[in-house]
């Protein structure tokens, strides 16, 4: 980090000394736009002459004027600006936005600023306060239902990753992680989190790196969903680019202050939890010591009688039905030191179930930032504090962001600027994820005593700080058998994690002449965390300290020489050569200490009672060098046409293939320059084909050995079980895309249409290959993707009235994926295997993301067959296709409603489709915990009442037919935990749910202060705003569950086990300016 | 303005012309290495070996289930034969092919390329190697039956391997073993590196030929005549004399070097495994005093519960595995001493009269002495009581019964090779599972994965051998 200090410095210094220069006759200045950013291409004409110029990259110009001249500053989108050049021989303009929609400017590839409509591409832009209003952790959740052709998707728990996906998953088993770039700055946005918590054995979930960015520094957001967009960035932006700008001082302003509180608490959506029933307690069925089989008998009150006990170490409710006339001796009756102890109590469902360890959490974030710029200089700094406590217990995300942005003329034709941002993040208490004791929901969703009281658990370990839990071996051993008491997993068993980031650049801009200028850039995104686990003396399983020591860096270098000239009054050309070269650097290691702790509660590495294993260290350099060129040709501000080409270098390529070349073309014709109509205001077609070519991650062409843990003094090494492959080639994407914007009826009406088509080749893929060779995977350039779809945006303004108007605004976006081919003999790609016996697959003629798994045995008219005993037939398989992760589409709708000071909105963010498998209900049901498993069926008795035979018979009879296709009349019993709803019978199949939601995402209330309140206060702005988030489901086909929790960001969806609920979070947001 | 844009490209290929060899040093991964020794890989693979063998996980190895020698607690899928939901037959392969057959492999051609190893030492190692190799080779023959056999293991050219006849890879096992004993006769082989007889090369020559001897007589009644040579060939040139030979791979005591015992038993805190009635009863109507070492008194001094097998059972009530398979450094069994004297007795009883040294009596009673001294019961008294026992006395018109029932009992630790005398003998008498009265399992089912990834020779295997059933028998599983 030293070297990264040093150019800070360096750069301070260069503000503080002035450069000076001379007088000369001409007339000099910059024209900057509302937020102080340089305009390029501003025609700047002496008023009633045709002496004329235009501003370069930088927003400089200069010319030759008497002290009359009036100069006429005009730029499309801005309004025009007249200013008298007097005496004047710098003269620096802002030009304001003229309101009309559709003349933009945005930030494109390498921050390059263009007029939207010359762009041949379908781009997005949002406001900064879209995402900012809300108080979240992530600022990428709030992108939720806002962008087209855009899915985000989060894991649920605090802190947690969210994936973004743009236009589908490109990449068969690499990331189809959308690429963020922050001032120019592309941002690190892996998550750290462990190969097993993606796949849902357990860890936690540490969040994305992208979570790092603040909101509230952030200005605008630009959407680039396609290739073309972003050809100039390489390889990673082959999945889409989201351009972040954040705000900036402006030339000549005084100092200005902004400061913003907001608070937002959070709590479990009911809709998402479980439904316990409320008439059996714990058991698996009748089959333990008591007369009636749901007891163990011990005596526990020791007078010699045996008394009935709860079967302690069965983790299902298929025990006893309620009784609270029958006193047993449960838990709370073996723990010495409990007020309980020796104590029988009455058998009846628990007041306090798991649902109710959910509290209010809360985030504040306040922020301040000063910002104000002299006739050479701007200036930002901005200083942001997030407190969240979750809604779990002990649990809370801390980070403070400070970040300075500035720039200043060295001279007249140089200019540096620089953005350095400096983020800390300490969480504590993050959710334990998948199917592990540590994740609290496991026992909740799964493997739950509906007699258990929470609040008396609570207490218990409150009380003594143990861990009583409800689950121990049993009166003689009271050591937890499967699950810990769940306040003891919250208080003892926590982890924490620590991380120190730095991201930013400093870049030097150089006009040489009228037509060329240089931009010399250097970026850096560096960070390294810490994250420490924790696993008590006395917890199931064996305690445990591990840490995860991780170093990550970025650093792009850049210089880019851009030219833009008119070659005559109708024709423009602009463009840029560049060069970037990249380097990405990370070292971890992870350490664990070995066969338990010696002392409780001392977490340190010492404590290891077993001499330690070595630990997991790894170490990767990877260099990209990246050779490109763009031309953008203007024809009379209505044809336009682009081109790049770019070479890159990988260092992940054998030396042999390491080189590689992709183009772009595309093009934008603005249609109502030619066809002129009274009800078109703008009408732009574009079309576009691009490449990108991309190289793979480090370690894929050498083979190497694993060493492991020497035994008895002696080495261990064994072959890799991928075999890496010497003759690798780089993947290329190909698309295309053509879209028509038009806006009609003064822009009352806004329609944005975009149809692509993208099909990554030669996918540098782990194929599976029969491990009888050895090896389980073979990497190879094998396997082709096809997205292709439709992306709609759509604004209207049905009211527009003095003081009141309503806009609506609609996204639409269908995007089809399908995986075209693997390589020659493999029919299927596992991506991931998961507990329950299912997997997560790519194959060819399916969609990315095939769920398999057991299916139903279907006649010829698809119903489903039952055996001679009742229950349902099930494939003896588990390769069976029985779902698939991708939505059919995705919308969202936005209306706005302005009165006077007022503005109220809300998103309503819509999925349709995507399946979903809950191993929590895969479990669940065979446990009993569910109300669905206690019923009553079909003659009106309870379900799990035995078979008789009569009318008073329990059971089931399940919808289906017989094998000679009659109808199932065969009644099967429901007194265990081998029903036909579990685990124990049920199909996969029938576990795989409807994804779709319909969600009020959003809901804003905001009140500006008016001019006339203003007066009497210190400030220049004020708002307070009302703000909901996910406050209500409004429809879902999932039961007990969200349909978005998933395990982690990446390629493993449509799974949940131990699923956290959707958090519905209101709070105030208010902003202040001086 | 043409001299700016030619500085500039210059400048531009000049950054990017940097060397292409420091980009491929970078993509070499200073934290694994490209190069290992043969020591390393060979220590690898016989753990890998052996912690498979011992591992008594529902994920990876379910022998002591599937012969009945214990049951589950809660969880009784893989007690009923379920061994698709986990994956099991996955688990085996890969472990075998990739762990154990790939590094062994591997190792050979580091040997070769050794120069500071006479002649005589490589052959040694090679000998050691081709020792484990077939012992693997017989595991995966002996679960799965048709496996890929001459084409597996060549990756890099033959990613779609075809199947080999089991009855065939047989012959090549027993020629490979005789081959072996050349060798190993040859030098000093591993010696560190060798975690079962610590270099000690006339035990690995025991092992050889009683490995030998376990394959002739595997085949007893598939390819009698090779049987016959093959096992007098192995008895004549030395097997194992006593428990002192047995080849065992001795764990350590604390993590990763555990026998996996330790790890599921104790380590996890689970309470998952239970003495299954079926060895229980067994044992309880022989009365057999090795049941104080093979189980816990949990339930009272001499009270042995088996829980019902395949059926949910409290732990609390059922009988537990005894003290010593709780101690990490519980030994891996590969092969014993017992097991030989038992083929040694089926050679020499009156069915087969193999030409081989001793007699069946002889054979039979060293079997259940060696199982149990092995125990800890050197009371000789105590075991002349039980072999004199008329339900365990040697009686040649009972030998299959009689052998198959001991022989069964002695392979408790060792359950493949328990499951495989069940298989062979068809003594004794197995029970149903009692959750789904499913057939006791003659053979694993193919990897799922090979059905997807190598489906022309999966389906090749599978008609060729009779369906790929559990039910479908081994080629020496023919009465």
């Amino acid at each position: 980090m030293k070297q990264n200090v040093n150019w800070i410095f360096l750069f301070l210094f260069a503000l503080i000394s002035h450069v000076g220069f001379a007088q000369s006759q001409e007339v000099t200045g910059t024209v900057v736009d509302d937020s102080g950013l340089p305009l390029p291409g501003v025609n700047v004409i002496e008023d009633g002459t045709s002496n004329g110029t235009q501003t370069n990259f930088d927003g400089n110009f200069s010319i030759k004027v008497g002290q009359e001249a009036v100069l006429v500053f005009s730029y499309l989108g801005m309004k025009e600006q007249r200013v008298t050049v007097g005496s004047q021989s710098s003269i620096q303009i802002v030009l304001k936005n003229d309101t009309g929609q559709l003349d933009e400017v945005v930030v494109t590839a390498l921050g390059i600023k263009r007029e939207k409509k010359s762009l041949g591409y379908a781009t997005q832009e949002l406001d900064g306060n879209e995402v900012s209003d809300v108080a979240t952790q992530n600022f990428t959740n709030a992108l939720s239902g806002k962008v087209a052709g855009l899915q985000v998707k989060s894991s649920g728990t605090m802190g947690g990753s969210t994936n973004v996906v743009i236009r589908g998953n490109a990449s068969l088993t690499g990331s189809n992680q959308a690429l963020f770039v922050v001032d120019g700055t592309p941002i690190i946005n892996q998550n750290s989190n462990t190969g097993g918590q993606r796949s849902g054995q357990g860890g936690y979930d540490y969040g994305n790196a992208a979570s790092d960015i603040n909101p509230d520094d952030i200005k605008s957001i630009n959407v680039l969903r396609g290739a073309a967009a972003s050809a100039l960035y390489g390889e990673r932006a082959a999945n889409g680019v989201i351009i972040i700008e954040t705000k900036k001082g402006s030339k000549n302003k005084g100092l200005g202050v902004s400061i913003r509180s907001s608070v937002m608490f959070s709590n479990a959506d009911k809709s998402t939890l479980p439904k316990y029933q409320q008439k059996y307690g714990a058991g698996y069925g009748p089959y333990y010591q008591s007369e009636d089989g749901y007891f163990n008998l011990y005596d526990v009150n020791g007078d010699g009688v045996l008394d009935e006990t709860t079967p302690f170490t069965e983790d299902a409710s298929f025990g006893a039905a309620f009784d609270p006339d029958r006193m047993i001796y449960q838990w709370n009756s073996i723990y010495p030191g409990l007020d309980t102890y020796q104590q029988a109590s009455p058998w009846v469902a628990a007041e306090n179930t798991p649902n109710d360890i959910w509290e209010t959490g809360y985030t504040m974030i306040n922020s301040v930032s000063l910002d104000g710029g002299t006739d050479k200089s701007t200036y930002r700094v901005g200083f942001t504090n997030l407190d969240q406590e979750g809604s779990l217990p002990n649990s809370s995300i801390k980070r403070n962001n400070i970040k300075f942005s500035g720039s200043h003329d060295l001279s007249e034709k140089l200019r540096v600027g620089s953005n350095v941002n400096f983020i800390k993040t300490d969480g504590k208490g993050r959710y334990g994820t998948g199917y592990d004791d540590l994740n609290v929901m496991q026992s909740a969703r799964q493997w739950n005593q509906t007699n258990v009281d929470l609040f008396e658990q609570r207490d218990a370990y409150f009380q003594t700080g143990r861990n009583i839990t409800w689950n121990p071996n049993g009166p003689e051993n009271l050591t937890p058998i499967y699950f810990d008491n769940p306040y003891f997993t919250r208080y003892e068993n926590f982890q924490t994690d620590t991380r120190n980031r730095y991201f930013g650049n400093i870049n030097l801009n150089y006009e040489i002449n009228d037509v060329f200028s240089v931009l010399g850039r250097f970026t850096f995104d560096t960070y390294s965390e810490l994250q420490e686990e924790r696993k008590n003396v006395g917890s199931v399983g064996v305690s445990r300290y591990s840490r995860f020591d991780n170093r990550v860096a970025e650093y792009n270098y850049d210089l880019i020489l851009n030219f833009n000239k008119d070659l005559n009054d109708d024709l423009n050309i602009d463009g840029n050569i560049g060069f970037n070269l990249r380097r990405n650097e990370q070292t971890f290691i992870r350490a664990s200490t070995n066969g338990g702790l010696n002392a409780a509660g001392f977490y340190a590495l010492s404590n290891s009672k077993d001499p330690l294993q070595p630990p997991l260290e790894y170490e990767a350099d990877q260099m990209v060098d990246g050779l490109f060129a763009r031309g953008s040709l203007g024809y009379k501000d209505t044809y336009y046409l682009e081109a790049t080409i770019r070479r890159d270098r990988s260092s992940t390529l054998p030396k042999a293939d390491n080189t590689y070349f992709y183009p772009s073309i595309s093009t934008s014709v603005l249609l109502s320059n030619i066809i002129k109509k009274d009800w078109l205001s703008f009408a732009k077609f574009r079309a576009n084909y691009a490449q990108v070519g991309s190289a793979t991650d480090p370690y894929d062409v050498f083979n190497t050995y694993v060493i492991s843990t020497p035994f008895n003094g002696q080495g261990i090494a064994s072959l890799n079980s991928t075999l890496n492959n010497l003759e690798l080639k780089s993947e290329t994407s190909k698309s295309y895309e053509v879209g028509l914007e038009a806006s009609f009826l003064d822009d009352r009406l806004n329609l944005d249409f975009s149809y692509y088509r993208t099909r990554t080749e030669d996918q540098i893929t782990p194929v599976p290959v029969s491990n009888a060779t050895g090896y389980t995977r073979k990497l190879l350039n094998a396997g082709e993707i096809e997205n292709k779809g439709i992306e709609v945006l759509l604004g209207v303004t049905p009211l527009e009235l003095d003081a009141f108007s309503w806009n609506v605004n609609v996204n639409w976006s269908r995007n089809r994926n399908k995986v075209i081919s693997l390589t020659d003999g493999i029919d299927n790609l596992q991506l991931a295997s998961l507990q329950g016996g299912i997997s997560i697959n790519a194959a060819p003629g399916e969609p990315y993301g095939t769920i398999r798994g057991t299916d139903y045995v279907y006649d010829d008219s698809g119903r489903k067959t039952v055996n001679s005993s009742g229950y349902y037939e099930t494939t003896s398989s588990n390769n069976e296709i029985i779902g698939n992760i991708q939505p059919d589409w995705n919308a969202g709708i936005t209306n706005t409603f302005t009165y006077k000071n007022f503005r109220f909105s809300f998103l309503i963010d819509i999925q349709e489709g995507g399946d979903i498998f809950s191993l929590d209900t895969w479990y669940g049901f065979a446990t009993g915990v569910y109300d669905r498993t206690a019923g009553i069926n079909d003659l009106g008795n309870e379900m799990r009442a035995p078979l008789t035979g009569g009318a008073d018979s329990g059971g089931i009879i399940l919808p289906g037919v017989n094998a000679d296709g009659s109808q199932n009349q065969t009644r099967v019993p429901f007194d265990t935990y081998a029903n036909p709803y579990g685990y124990a019978r049920d199909a996969n199949k029938g576990h795989v749910y409807d994804a779709s939601y319909i969600k009020l995402r959003e809901l804003n209330l905001t009140y500006s202060f008016g001019d006339k309140v203003l007066e009497k206060l210190p400030f220049n702005g004020a708002s307070l705003s009302i703000i909901g988030r996910n406050l209500w489901i409004i429809d879902k086909n999932m039961p007990y569950s969200d349909p978005e929790a998933g395990l982690s960001s990446g390629n493993v969806q449509g799974y949940q086990s131990g699923a956290y609920p959707a958090m519905q979070q209101y709070g105030v947001n208010l902003k202040f300016n001086f | 303005m043409k001299k700016y844009l030619v500085t500039f490209i210059m400048v531009c290929l000049f950054t990017s012309c940097s060397d292409d060899d420091k980009y491929e040093r970078l993509n070499q991964d200073p934290k694994n290495p490209t190069e290992a020794s043969e020591e390393f890989l060979f220590t690898s693979a016989t753990v890998s070996l052996g912690d498979f063998m011992a591992s008594p996980n529902v994920n990876i190895n379910v022998f002591r289930f599937i012969s009945q020698y214990l049951t589950a607690t809660t969880y009784v899928d893989e007690p009923n034969y379920d061994l698709t939901n986990r994956n099991i037959p996955k688990s085996q392969w890969s472990e075998i092919y990739r762990d154990v057959l790939l590094d062994l492999d591997d190792a050979k051609a580091y040997i070769d390329e050794n120069s500071d190893l006479s002649q005589g030492q490589k052959d040694a190692r090679l000998g050691q190697i081709e020792v484990l190799q077939v012992y693997a080779w017989q595991v995966l023959v002996d679960t799965f039956a048709d496996i890929p056999y001459t084409e597996a293991l060549q990756a890099e050219t033959i990613t779609l391997p075809a199947y080999d006849d089991a009855g065939t890879i047989y012959i090549s096992l027993i020629e490979r073993l005789q081959d072996a004993r050349t060798l190993l006769s040859s030098g000093q082989g591993f010696a560190g590196a060798d975690v079962i007889f610590g270099g000690d090369m006339s035990k690995w020559s025991k092992f050889s030929n009683s490995l030998q001897l376990r394959l002739a007589m595997r085949i007893s009644d598939s390819n009698s005549s090779l049987s016959k040579s093959a096992a007098e060939d192995a008895a004549s040139n030395g097997v194992f004399t006593g428990n002192q030979d047995n080849a065992a791979i001795v764990y350590q005591s604390s993590p990763p070097n555990t026998n996996p015992l330790w790890e599921d038993l104790v380590q996890s805190g689970r309470s998952d495994y239970v003495a299954a009635n079926t060895l229980v009863d067994i044992m309880n109507g022989l009365e057999d005093p090795r049941r104080m070492y093979y189980f816990d008194e949990n339930l009272g001094a001499g009270v042995y519960e088996g829980g019902i097998y395949g059926s949910q059972n409290p732990y609390s009530s059922s009988t537990h595995m005894g003290e010593s398979f709780l101690d990490p450094t519980h030994p891996g069994i590969l092969m014993d001493f017992a097991e030989v004297s038992f083929h040694l007795a089926t050679a020499t009883s009156t069915d087969l009269s193999y030409a081989v040294f001793g007699d069946a009596l002889t054979h039979y009673e060293n079997g259940v002495t060696a199982s149990m001294n092995y125990a800890g019961i050197d009371d000789q008294v105590a075991i002349d009581d039980y072999l004199s026992r008329p339900d365990v006395s040697y009686d040649s018109a009972n030998s299959n019964a009689l052998i198959g029932t001991q022989f069964w009992i002695a392979m408790f630790d060792n359950p493949l090779e328990g499951w495989s005398v069940w298989r062979k003998y068809d003594e004794p008498t197995l029970n149903l599972p009692g959750s789904t009265g499913n057939p006791v399992p003659l053979r694993y089912t193919y990897p799922i994965n090979e059905q997807n990834l190598n489906e022309v020779n999966y389906n090749a295997a599978s008609q060729a051998i009779g369906g790929d059933s559990q039910q479908t028998r081994l080629f020496w599983d023919v009465n």
